[in-house]
This record gives structure tokens, sequence and C-alpha cells, in this order.
């Protein structure tokens, strides 16, 4: 009787844990996740991130692709991105596969060789700067995006990211991607909440904004 | 040490001044039972998501099994997590708030709900809103650039319009 009731409990508890929801990422930035990526060797992440560069470089043939540029990306940010695509919290076709091959010293040290990279020079120039980057939206609310994300879109700690350096075209995805939900690794919904006010003409605005940044 | 007579009146004044005022603040605080929230209770905020009562789901205003309200909050710069909530009038409601970053305070105008949200602690205040309408819920604490777009919404409807919490929202309440 007794069993039966100790393995009712353990099917009954492995039932509520499925019920909650899986929280939007698993990494939380203790004291131990921060030296961890503090700790990342750039020279071992440059001979491990020769595969990434394949799609990732910073290279004219790599201009037209989806896929995001890393150079000068903040190292918590990456890691945490990494984490997320081998936990499931961010999931993609590709990326899910290559991040679950990688150890959380391997996601470190790439991390933090892409951050120490001059970030990439768009061609566009500098046009004016929409209003919600420095005013935000107060009736929507929408804070301005260069709060967290920098004056520059240089990006701020913890692992707010930097957004200037970056394809137009991978911006406007991600905030589209926010904006359905299709993304869905910010916690407490912080990214998702703004980009689901915002329209799609303002997000077309802001991806070029961000994306003609130097 | 030789102080001028005129310069001895006015330390008395001042002096004076400073202990009425001290007696006021003391007074006040005793007989209308004024009081900072005093509610001691530490939680790891840099995992606030991976803990039990402040995970991304528990958060909103949830029923207690006592038939209490009980709001639980997250304040993050640069805003209140939930963004907007719904709570009846003239019930006593429970605030639970955590703070995932720095320090926060969270402010109700023409209400007296208002507490510091710190870093490491839970801040737990409860109080009941006499009139129906819609709040502001600010930071009013200095957190950061964003600071003074730090705000969400707090609609007080009236009790006999309260139709309760969704009864999805309260299921997912229950451990």
């Amino acid at each position: 009787m007794r069993t039966f009731i100790a393995l009712a409990w353990l099917v009954l508890s492995g039932l509520s844990a499925v019920a909650a929801a899986e929280p939007s990422t698993r990494i939380a930035w203790t004291p131990q996740t921060l030296n961890l990526v503090k700790s990342g060797d750039p020279a071992r992440g440059q001979t491990k991130a020769a595969s990434c560069q394949g799609c990732h470089g910073a290279e004219p043939a790599n201009a037209a692709t989806p896929f995001p540029y890393l150079n000068g990306q903040l190292a918590t940010y990456l890691y945490r991105q990494l984490q997320d695509y081998k936990a499931g919290g961010r999931p993609h076709p590709i990326m899910t596969g290559i991040a679950a091959a990688l150890s959380d010293q391997d996601m470190a040290d790439i991390a933090q060789w892409y951050s120490r990279q001059e970030p990439v020079q768009m061609p566009e120039g500098r046009g004016d700067v929409p209003r919600l980057v420095v005013d935000g939206d107060s009736k929507r609310l929408i804070a301005p995006c260069g709060i967290c994300h920098g004056g520059h879109g240089q990006g701020e700690p913890v692992d707010t990211p930097r957004l200037s350096g970056q394809k137009a075209s991978y911006l406007k995805e991600t905030l589209l991607a926010y904006k359905s939900g299709q993304r869905h690794n910010d916690i407490y919904r912080r990214m998702r909440t703004m980009a689901e006010r915002l329209s799609p003409d303002e997000i077309e605005l802001l991806a070029n904004y961000y994306g003609g940044l130097r | 040490m030789h102080i001028n007579p005129l310069e001895r009146k006015w330390v008395y004044v001042s002096l004076g001044m400073v202990g009425l005022f001290v007696a006021s603040i003391v007074l006040t605080a005793i007989t209308e039972g004024v009081h900072p929230p005093s509610n001691v209770e530490t939680v790891d905020s840099a995992s606030l998501h991976l803990g039990d009562e402040f995970a991304e789901d528990k958060l909103g205003v949830r029923q207690q099994p006592d038939g209490s309200l009980r709001v639980t909050l997250v304040a993050a710069r640069y805003g209140f997590y939930p963004n907007h909530i719904e709570i009846p009038a003239d019930t006593p409601v429970t605030f639970r708030m955590a703070s995932v970053d720095v320090l926060h305070a969270a402010h109700i105008p023409m209400t007296n709900m208002s507490t510091m949200v710190v870093p490491g602690y839970v801040s737990q205040i409860t109080t009941t809103f006499p009139k129906p309408g819609d709040y502001p819920m600010l930071c009013n604490e200095y957190c950061g650039l964003g600071h003074d777009h730090m705000w969400s919404k707090v609609t007080v409807v009236a009790k006999e319009e309260w139709h309760g919490v969704a009864a999805a929202e309260q299921q997912g309440s229950k451990p």
C-alpha cells in the first residue's frame, strides 16, 4: 500500500511539474554564472568559433543571409542565448543542434571571443533618431529603447544586447518574433510586452535605425 | 567658549523646531498606526524567475484558498510585471513584490499603497482601495535612466462589478 501511495505521488508530482509552464530561460545571473562567463578564454573561443564564422562572420558574403552578426555582442547575452538554444527556451532548427554539442565552458569561451571583436560598421548613414528610441511612448507603456540598450545601441549589463552593428533585417525579424510570441526567452515578457505594442511600421523604422547605427 | 547671545537664541529656536517635528512624527506614528511595511523575508533576486512564488506563470491577481486576494508583482528596470492588473474596490488586497535588479518602489497615488521593493527581499503590503478607477503604479525610488518610464496600470472596479479572477488563472495558483 505504502509503495502504491509513493508511486502515485511520484506520478502526480511528475504531472504537475509538466503542467507548470517552463521558465522563459533557465539562466539566472548568479555570481557563479557571471564568473563562469567571465572565465571564458577568448583564444580557445576563437578556435571553437571557427565553424560559427561560416554563417556569423562579418564578411560581405554573409551580408544578405538571415543570420545575425555576433561581433562586439555582450558575452553574457551570447552565453545565455546558447544556453537557451540548448535547453529549449529558444528553439531553432539549426542552433538547437549546434548548442547541444557545446559545454558551458565552450559557450563562455566563444562568447568571450565574439564580445572582443570589433562591431560591424554598417554602410548606411545614420538617419534621424526615431522618437521611440529617445522618448518611448508613455501612453502605451513603451520605455525608450535607448535606456536599456544604451545611448548608441551598444548594449548594457547584465545581458541587454547590442543593437548597433546588427543587420536591420535581423532586428526586424527579431522584433516581429517577439511581437508574435514566437521568440519568448525574455524573462517576465519584458521585450514581448513592448514589441506587442509596436506597429509593423514602427518595427521597420527601429530596425532600420539601429541597423544603420555605427 | 564664547557664544554670541543672539546666536545662542537661534540655536535654541532651531533645536526646539527639530524637537517639535520629531515629536509630531512619533506621536502620529503611535496614534495613527503609521509604520513602514515591515515584512522581512528574503528571496534570491537573481533567480527570481526560477523560484516558486515569482515564477513567470505565477504573477498577477490570485484568489487565495481563504477567499482573500493576493497580487504577485515583479519590479524590474523599467516596469512592473504584469503591466496591468484589475482588482475590486472595498476588498483587502495583499501585494507581494520582489525586484529583479535594483532598488525600486511601488506607489499608487491617492491611495495608501506605497512600499519600497528592495532587491533580496519580498515586500508585502495589504490595503483596500475605496474608489474605483484607473490608477498608475509608479516607481518612486530612482532606479536608473528609465526611472521616469517605470509605471504600470491598476484598474480598480466596483465590488459589485468584480467577477473574480479568471478560472484558468486560479487553477494555476493551486500547488
